[in-house]
């Protein structure tokens, strides 16, 4: 896999705020190939999110890219021209986000919404209508004619983001973004989400970038994963090995904190101590060293770098370990 | 039995239309001393209407519950500080349960007063030993809140919660909202708490890792009813209720991995609306063993083996 060219190629990625400068992301560097499905797993402050934002050049006001690139096929989007970026954006490169409600145009009928869509890459057609209505019906939205001139408060929150999905796959995308799509959702409706996704992924032979905090929802849904701590990816691979031979203390930790139906006797939960540094504080020192079990002195004065291959990598100087 | 909560009904009329919410359908459940009882069940079903109930912040429209064999009182004032000091709610999010500008000891001291449990100038002392019990320095009580982490804040939330010495604690969706790296603490300090002071618990959570990490005996709620009531391990090993095995089957786990098939057992549909109930089961128009009959007759909880209950008469022991 990793001679062929990735489809989205993110290198030494930095991003800060303007005024005042603080790191916020440092040093990310990762590829997702065609048809792959990548999931990022950090906690809030991360930078999980900013990451999947500067990819489309979405940033908020106020932060920016300081460092490094992010290559779509061969293009850098880092000083592609905003025109360029434009017309990637929802057609090559689409995103989903956390919140449908926000994301959605409360004041515009759905169809009208999805017609956009279209017409801001290409000419709409008498056949135009027709897709959408397709495209809604893809994402199994019950009586699409309704739906189409029905507004967003109309829908559950799972219709919602099914709405969503389905602007989002319009233009057949061969990257999705996906920011916590599931999160706000109840657990049999985050399935049917889930679910929804990984039978599109695998019949549009799409990438993806899925991004959460809930590890359990990527363990059946992506193939390779990266862990994120205060602005840097600590560890990334397979989910196999990630899940079962986690090599950095903080991806251990993590993993062994969430209760499991696997554990019979439900054994007490190991915690990790303390909270997580700001990006911007950390300075030369691992950010991960002082919740650390393993902490030796040169994790506080030295910064480890990501070392490994696709299968498996990470940012430690004292890790795990074989099983 | 120390917590009898019997046939609660809850109905809220939303005044601008008429339309009559039906929250809670008739909950019976009991609890015996230092136990826990974990909730769980999706949005809408109920579940922190219960809480809010048992805990004398809402009156039901029908039904008792009793703690310790006196029964929560209607609204007249006098009556509720005493059950208030046994009876004591933790909220989910502790952004919104601090005021943001009072001290955090100010905070815990507060309700030290109003419980008049200590005389005054004991507060203080009293203070650093609630912050010393939930793990935290006592210098944090001259912080405000937003100057704690979620993990800090949720612990002053309990630390609260404990001052007015309570027997019963009902704790809604207590690590909901907390970083996953700080949720393992959290729930491991509850579980100290509730061998150190012997306290019972009434955990709500739409979680059932959290809950079935927790709870002794667990209730499944569905439109305001439960639907499936057992101890833990009958719940989580032997789930018998169709919309409890879809739930379990729902639950993001990740000791399986690589598996995509697991996504593919989902449950059809939505939750209906609670202002306009189906008929009979209010279950049945998800269910994958429904048969004709569920659209008429209205189940209620049978017991399958000891003290396992389940409302589903399709389901056979």
């Amino acid at each position: 896999m990793s001679q062929l060219k990735p489809l989205l190629l993110v290198e030494n990625l930095g991003i800060s705020t303007v005024q005042d400068p603080r790191t916020l992301i440092n040093d990310v560097t990762f590829e997702i190939h065609a048809g792959e499905a990548v999931g990022v797993v950090g906690e809030s402050g991360s930078g999980k999110t900013l990451t999947s934002l500067s990819i489309l050049g979405l940033l908020p006001r106020g932060v920016a890219v300081t460092a490094g690139s992010v290559n779509y096929n061969g293009m850098n989007l880092t000083t592609a021209s905003p025109q360029q970026i434009r017309e990637l954006r929802g057609s090559a490169i689409s995103m989903v986000y956390q919140d449908p409600m926000t994301a959605l145009n409360p004041v515009m009928k759905i169809g009208k919404q999805l017609l956009e869509v279209i017409e801001s890459h290409e000419k709409l057609d008498a056949n135009s209508d027709q897709r959408v209505r397709d495209a809604l019906k893809e994402v199994g939205i019950p009586d699409v004619a309704r739906a189409m001139q029905s507004y967003p408060h109309e829908f559950s929150g799972g219709m919602r983001q099914r709405v969503m999905i389905a602007m989002a796959l319009l233009l057949s995308p061969k990257l999705l973004i996906a920011d916590e799509p599931t999160t706000a959702l109840d657990v049999t409706i985050q399935q049917q989400i889930l679910s929804l996704v990984a039978e599109q992924r695998q019949k549009r032979n799409m990438s993806m970038l899925w991004i959460t905090h809930d590890l359990g929802v990527v363990a059946n849904l992506v193939d390779r994963l990266i862990v994120m701590y205060a602005g840097r990816i600590v560890e990334s691979g397979t989910v196999k090995e990630i899940f079962t031979n986690p090599q950095h203390p903080y991806t251990a930790g993590l993993l062994s904190s969430l209760p499991t139906t696997a554990d019979k006797s439900r054994k007490r939960l190991t915690s990790i101590a303390g909270v997580p540094q700001k990006p911007w504080l950390v300075g030369q020192s691992c950010a991960f060293a002082p919740r650390c079990f393993k902490v030796q002195p040169e994790c506080r004065t030295q910064i480890p770098h990501l070392v490994g291959n696709l299968e498996k990598s990470v940012a430690c100087f004292h890790p795990m370990g074989a099983l | 039995m120390s917590l009898v909560i019997s046939n609660i009904e809850k109905q809220y009329k939303i005044l601008a239309t008429g339309t009559v919410i039906n929250a809670l359908n008739g909950i019976s459940v009991t609890l015996r001393k230092g136990q826990t009882l974990g909730i769980v069940g999706e949005s809408g079903c109920g579940k922190s209407t219960l809480a809010r109930v048992v805990s004398g912040l809402e009156k039901p429209t029908i039904g008792t519950v009793t703690w310790a064999n006196e029964k929560i009182k209607d609204k007249a004032k006098n009556h509720w500080r005493p059950h208030h000091s046994k009876v004591q709610l933790v909220f989910q999010d502790p952004y919104s349960s601090l005021n943001p500008r009072q001290q955090l000891g100010e905070s815990i001291a507060e309700a030290l007063r109003v419980h008049k449990l200590v005389t005054k100038d004991k507060i203080e002392t009293r203070v650093d030993e609630l912050l010393s019990i939930v793990g935290l320095t006592p210098d944090l009580k001259h912080r405000y809140p937003p100057q704690l982490s979620g993990g800090q804040r949720q612990r002053v939330s309990i630390a609260r919660a404990l001052a007015s010495e309570p027997e019963l604690l009902i704790l809604d969706e207590p690590v909901s909202a907390l970083d996953v790296s700080v949720r393992a603490e959290v729930m491991n300090l509850l579980i100290d708490l509730r061998s150190k002071f012997g306290l019972t618990y009434i955990f709500i959570s739409h979680d059932l890792g959290m809950i079935r990490y927790i709870s002794d005996v667990i209730a499944v709620m569905y439109l305001g009813k439960i639907v499936e009531y057992g101890n833990w391990e009958q719940i989580i090993e032997r789930p018998m209720h169709p919309y409890t095995q879809a739930l379990i089957a729902a639950m993001p786990d990740h000791s399986i991995i690589g598996n995509p098939e697991t996504l593919a057992k989902t449950l059809q549909g939505e939750v209906p609306d609670p202002a306009n109930l189906p008929t009979g089961c209010a279950f049945h128009v998800r269910c994958s063993i429904a048969v004709g009959a569920c659209s008429e007759r209205v189940p209620v909880l049978l017991e399958m083996s000891p003290e396992h209950l389940v409302a589903c008469p399709e389901v056979k022991s």
